[in-house]
């Protein structure tokens, strides 16, 4: 398998904690995989991205230039990627934020509104984590498990916190199942 | 102990020169190395060790001057622009044959630049920034595993030559994380008895890089070129890929290296015969064993993030009939497998 991710969105909307939970699990499940952030001027309200790429093979390029999944937080970053996104990939639209559509046949695309989800589950501002599984729920690049012992692990002791974040993943990852895999 | 682990490259730099038992730091913040003096803030007093944000890169480089001429393990790190300002330092412990490891994350330059990555200072690196004769061994780190080795290398080779070493990556390649596999710690430092310790008991140690008679000092000069040679002789590294059956052979190092190895995936799949040359050591460079490719392959792509430095390198190694073309970017932006796959066409077809 090889898998090139790219997420963008504003700054604070945690693009790049969910690039970051991405590597952390391909990295558990003894997987070769790279993480390059967006670094310097970044800023909450700013835009920022950054790029995953999970194989089983020895990774070459840092950078991604046409992501075979590709999820837009906000509107500039899917002015991007409906470019970018390569032939038979994968495009997640946050539709709470962008109301954009794209029109392009050789792709599959989601469109899931992740914050009105996360709101459901109690907090609008883990959409990120809503968006994350509903990347899962259409290309399994890592187990829903890993994501869950990860978050276990970094926020053990912050249960309510902790509860909210796995209630969001499940969330996008349902939804997901339910609304484009019928 | 090889417990493995996701590092950005910038912190195993750090790590490696920790494990290297690296004694003492001297830094001054600037991006894109800003989490390699901020890690090393932290663990350097863990450790029991020296850390000090000097208040320049001047300061920096004169701090492990003199850290280095009493004997112990001493680094600085910075960017582009501070390594501009720490030749005058590199040139004079060059001259005083004082072992220490300086790393220039690069950036966009020229001037201030930019905070991106780039190669463009691969000259002042392999050239002598600084003034008159001297030469440090230069190692190009390509992925976040070799940021952490290369650290843990350039300091072996700073003690075995009494010589600055520099690491060389790109700020991109600062910023990347990968898995890397944790090495063992050094446990046992080389003797150093030309360090000055205090000479109770023995004859005096001088340290200088100065000699009022060109008489006197020019003897010293030929020591250094004999130096400088048997680090060309033994010293030379590189990494070869595809080469056996290559009818095109990239050449490039840090993370363009890591674009043009896509560039490669990409243009065997579509059936063209492409290998990739990849420096190593930038001083001493490989010069034979690119002469000795050239003898077969008569066709070379130079991939780098400046407007054609190594490439200069690259043509004098190469036999006369053979072919250079360069693919580049420069001023911090990253090269994408595609720009260099393009090129790659272009030249194949």
């Amino acid at each position: 398998m090889h898998e090139e991710i790219t997420i963008g969105g504003f700054g604070g909307q945690g693009v790049l904690f969910i690039g970051r939970l991405l590597t952390e699990a391909a990295f558990r499940e003894e997987r070769e995989v790279v993480y390059m952030p967006a670094y310097g001027a970044e800023k909450r309200g700013g835009t920022v991205w950054c790029n995953v790429t999970i194989s089983d093979e020895r990774i070459g390029a840092l950078f991604i230039a046409r992501p075979t999944i590709a999820v837009a937080m906000n509107s500039a970053s899917l002015n991007r990627f409906k470019q970018t996104t390569k032939a038979d990939g994968l495009l997640i639209v946050n539709k709470s934020l962008v109301p954009e559509t794209v029109s392009r046949g050789d792709i599959s695309t989601v469109y899931i509104p992740a914050n009105d989800l996360a709101t459901e589950v109690g907090n609008s501002d883990i959409g990120n984590l809503v968006v994350l599984g509903a990347l899962l729920a259409r290309r399994p690049v890592v187990s829903l498990d890993s994501i869950h012992q990860i978050m276990k692990d970094s926020l053990g002791e912050k249960q309510q916190l902790l509860q909210m974040n796995q209630k969001a993943l499940e969330k996008g990852y349902r939804w997901t199942k339910k609304e484009y895999t019928g | 102990m090889s417990e493995k682990t996701l590092m950005a490259g910038n912190i195993a730099i750090a790590e490696g020169a920790i494990l290297a038992h690296c004694q003492a730091y001297f830094g001054y913040p600037i991006t894109p190395q800003n989490e390699l003096l901020e890690h090393m803030s932290k663990r350097m007093p863990e450790e029991g060790r020296v850390f000090v944000q000097t208040e320049s890169e001047l300061a920096a480089i004169n701090m492990v001057y003199g850290a280095a001429a009493s004997g112990c393990r001493a680094m600085t790190t910075t960017s582009s622009p501070g390594f501009s300002l720490q030749q005058e330092g590199l040139s004079y412990m060059a001259g005083a044959e004082i072992p220490a490891v300086v790393v220039n994350v690069m950036r966009g330059g020229p001037g201030l630049g930019d905070i991106g990555g780039a190669q463009g200072d691969y000259f002042q690196a392999v050239k002598g920034g600084g003034h008159g004769d001297y030469h440090l061994i230069t190692l190009a780190p390509s992925s976040v595993q070799e940021m952490m080795d290369f650290a843990m290398l350039a300091f072996e080779l700073a003690d075995k030559y009494r010589n600055p070493v520099i690491l060389l990556p790109d700020g991109f390649l600062g910023q990347a994380i990968e898995p890397v596999v944790m090495r063992p710690p050094v446990t046992k430092l080389p003797e150093k008895p030309w360090a000055i310790t205090g000479a109770r008991g023995r004859p005096k140690n001088i340290i200088n890089s100065f000699a009022m008679d060109p008489v006197d000092y020019q003897p010293h000069v030929a020591l250094l070129r004999q130096k400088f040679q048997r680090i060309k002789q033994n010293e030379v590294r590189y990494e070869g890929i595809n080469l056996d059956d290559a009818a095109l052979v990239m050449v490039a190092y840090g993370s363009a290296f890591r674009s043009a190895m896509t560039a490669m995936q990409m243009a065997r799949q579509a059936g063209l015969k492409v290998g990739i040359f990849r420096p190593i050591t930038l001083f001493p460079f490989p010069v034979a064993p690119l002469s000795n490719l050239s003898q077969k392959v008569k066709s070379f792509l130079v991939v780098e993030l400046s407007l054609g430095q190594l490439i200069e390198d690259v043509r004098l190694s190469l036999s006369a009939e053979a072919k250079v073309e360069l693919v580049n970017q420069f001023g911090g932006v990253p090269i994408s497998a595609d720009e260099i796959l393009e090129a790659i066409e272009k030249i194949m077809k």
